[in-house]
């Protein structure tokens, strides 16, 4: 394996050694200061918030986690997919499983739950990385197809009709609400956090490569194919972490909503919209499906017409999202992970956007 | 006798899925894109038909003399106007479009058709059978059989022998040397559209005679065309004819087996060809 070999361009300005990098800015140093206090008023939340706030909480983390999730496939890796309910329901039920019939502590079985996905990732990369963009993303949906029959014919998980998580109920609500968020919170550090951290880290370079031109990627040293399937896997895992958290907090998990589809929507609308390749596009992508989902889902069918028009517009005129858009006019990085070159003559921006 | 007759079951529901599959491996072949509605096309064009046959009492026929013609005025409008602008290198855009298309066809069907099932009478055409030493053919999935036969080889013939066909190949083959030579990608492009939704208008009526059809089939439709091309091998006409036989046969046997099993034997055979042979069953190499 080659490994990614890139200078960085303070390293490499031997020639001027005045140049400075710049990573941080006023508006990301302010999000994340907001963050940390957001994280700790998450935390206590089963101190002073109401039941009902939690599950929305608990929800809005797991939208942003598997948003996220599908951020980093289709925003760096290229790998468009509109399979992920198949992780989604593999390690919901894995957890079901550990929990209820091995009698495994459910809050441990939620990260047990994730070596399920990651296992499954593995075949299904291996089957499907062969075929071409839009038949990948058709070949990862019939996996989760394939999962979902599977699933639907197995006895031993009560088939079709689903499982109920029994378990649950020796711990009292504020037990488990505890164990909800504090999942939910470490879920947010590893998936979006992790995100942010490995873009920001050498590696992050290399994605970035890699998003903006596969080949000129290649022809630096960065392995695409490596990182693409190890990019396929860790999401995988990650979305699964969100689904067994999601279906923990049901307390009940069928073939049908585990393997919903409707997974793939939200993954899809929400990064598209708020914005592909950015974690700002998709803090705003979620927060918009978010509200939408809390106020217009009433109307059903309606609603999902106007959530799959504004896919369709947003993919014909606006492909960076709300994002793109607002940081088109006002230059605000929230989560900057590009690195700025100043020096002292004159300052010019350097490294990635 | 059972197995010979899930054959002969299985070859006949693949000339349904043979009609998704041309239009698929069509659009694929020249643009690289896949329309995630286009199995929401086929649900709408049945579900208008059977409205149409309702409300105006026509039989089958005239109606695909409407339906055919309909169906290609949206691919064409569909090409135009939403997926030219999405085409090129990147398969994102395209299919984040069409995703987007295909969730709001579907919910707006819901809306107008509700989720009720509905089905088209034919005057007969669709109960009638012949008895062939104990084994019933329906009369209708011949002609459906029939119907794919003559499309896929008419779309061979047009693609090898015709002017039209040429450009198509020259637009798949290189779209910029194209365009030098006088072919206009974008004009062809809205062509092969309109053909692939087009042969959805046929499709559409069949469907709707030989089975029942509700909003939320479109993406089941899709899956089926998507493994037809893929196990007959991209990039050959014949190839999704070829993949669409073979997987009505894996979903006839599966269904004989188990009936929770048929569909679920498609996908099966689907992932062992792409396991073994990724490069279709048609295709040389």
């Amino acid at each position: 394996m080659t490994t990614a070999n890139i200078a960085f361009p303070a390293q490499a300005g031997t020639a001027n050694p005045d140049v400075t990098v710049i990573r941080h800015t006023g508006s990301s140093r302010v999000a994340a200061a907001v963050c940390i206090v957001l994280l700790i008023a998450m935390i206590s939340m089963p101190w002073w918030g109401q039941s009902g706030h939690i599950r929305w909480v608990v929800e809005f983390s797991v939208y942003l986690a598997i948003a996220q999730m599908w951020n980093l496939l289709a925003g760096y890796a290229g790998l468009v997919s509109v399979g992920q309910q198949a992780f989604v329901g593999v390690a919901g039920y894995t957890m079901f499983v550990l929990a209820s019939n091995f009698g495994i502590n459910p809050f441990l079985a939620v990260w047990l739950s994730v070596l399920v996905p990651g296992l499954l990732a593995l075949p299904t990369y291996a089957l499907l990385h062969r075929l071409d963009g839009p038949y990948f993303a058709i070949g990862t949906w019939v996996v989760a197809e394939a999962v979902k029959l599977i699933v639907l014919n197995i006895g031993y998980v009560n088939a079709g009709s689903g499982m109920t998580l029994r378990v649950m109920s020796q711990y009292t609500l504020h037990q488990r609400e505890v164990g909800i968020i504090w999942l939910c919170a470490s879920m947010l550090l590893v998936t979006v956090g992790g995100s942010y951290w490995l873009l920001r880290s050498r590696h992050g370079l290399a994605l970035t490569a890699m998003r903006d031109n596969p080949v000129a990627a290649e022809s630096q040293g960065v392995n695409v194919r490596r990182l693409r399937f190890l990019i396929f896997v860790a999401a995988a895992m990650g979305t699964g972490l969100a689904g067994s958290i999601y279906y923990m907090a049901q307390l009940r998990i069928t073939p049908a909503a585990g393997f919903n589809p409707s997974w793939a929507n939200v993954c899809i609308f929400i990064v598209m919209v708020g914005g592909v390749g950015t974690i700002e596009g998709v803090l705003v992508g979620a927060l918009i499906y978010f509200v939408a989902d809390r106020f217009f889902a009433q109307y059903g069918a309606v609603y999902m017409v106007v959530l799959g028009l504004m896919t369709l517009l947003t993919a014909l005129y606006a492909r960076q999202g709300i994002w793109g858009l607002i940081s088109s006019r006002i230059h605000i990085p929230l989560f900057p992970v590009g690195r700025k070159l100043i020096t002292p003559s004159h300052s010019k921006t350097g490294g990635t956007p | 006798m059972k197995w010979l007759d899930a054959l002969i079951q299985g070859v006949l529901l693949g000339g349904m899925y043979a009609q998704y599959a041309l239009g698929m491996a069509l659009m694929f072949g020249v643009m690289r894109l896949v329309n995630i509605a286009h199995g929401d096309l086929v649900v709408l064009l049945a579900l208008i038909g059977i409205s149409a046959s309702v409300a105006f009492g026509i039989g089958p026929l005239p109606l695909v003399l409407i339906l055919v013609p309909l169906a290609a005025l949206i691919g064409w409008s569909l090409q135009k106007f939403v997926l030219n602008k999405v085409v090129g290198a990147d398969s994102l855009p395209s299919l984040i479009a069409t995703f987007g298309l295909s969730i709001a066809l579907q919910n707006l069907m819901l809306e107008i058709w509700s989720a009720d099932t509905r089905s088209m009478r034919g005057g007969g055409i669709e109960s009638a059978s012949i008895d062939i030493g104990g084994i019933y053919i329906g009369l209708l999935p011949v002609l459906i059989l029939v119907a794919a036969t003559l499309l896929t080889g008419g779309l061979d013939l047009t693609m090898h022998r015709t002017r039209f066909g040429r450009a198509l190949r020259a637009a798949a083959a290189d779209t910029e040397a194209a365009a030098m030579t006088g072919v206009n990608p974008r004009v062809v492009y809205a062509y092969a559209t309109a053909i692939a939704v087009g042969i959805l208008g046929l499709s559409g009526v069949f469907f709707a005679l030989r089975a029942t059809v509700s909003p939320a089939d479109g993406p089941a439709q899709l899956i089926y065309a998507f493994e037809a091309v893929i196990i007959g091998g991209m990039g050959s006409i014949w190839g999704g004819f070829v993949g669409s036989m073979v997987l009505g046969i894996a979903q006839a046997i599966g269904f004989r087996i188990d009936p929770g099993f048929g569909t679920l034997a498609g996908h099966l055979v689907f992932l062992t060809v792409l396991a073994t042979r990724p490069q279709g069953l048609m295709s040389r190499g």
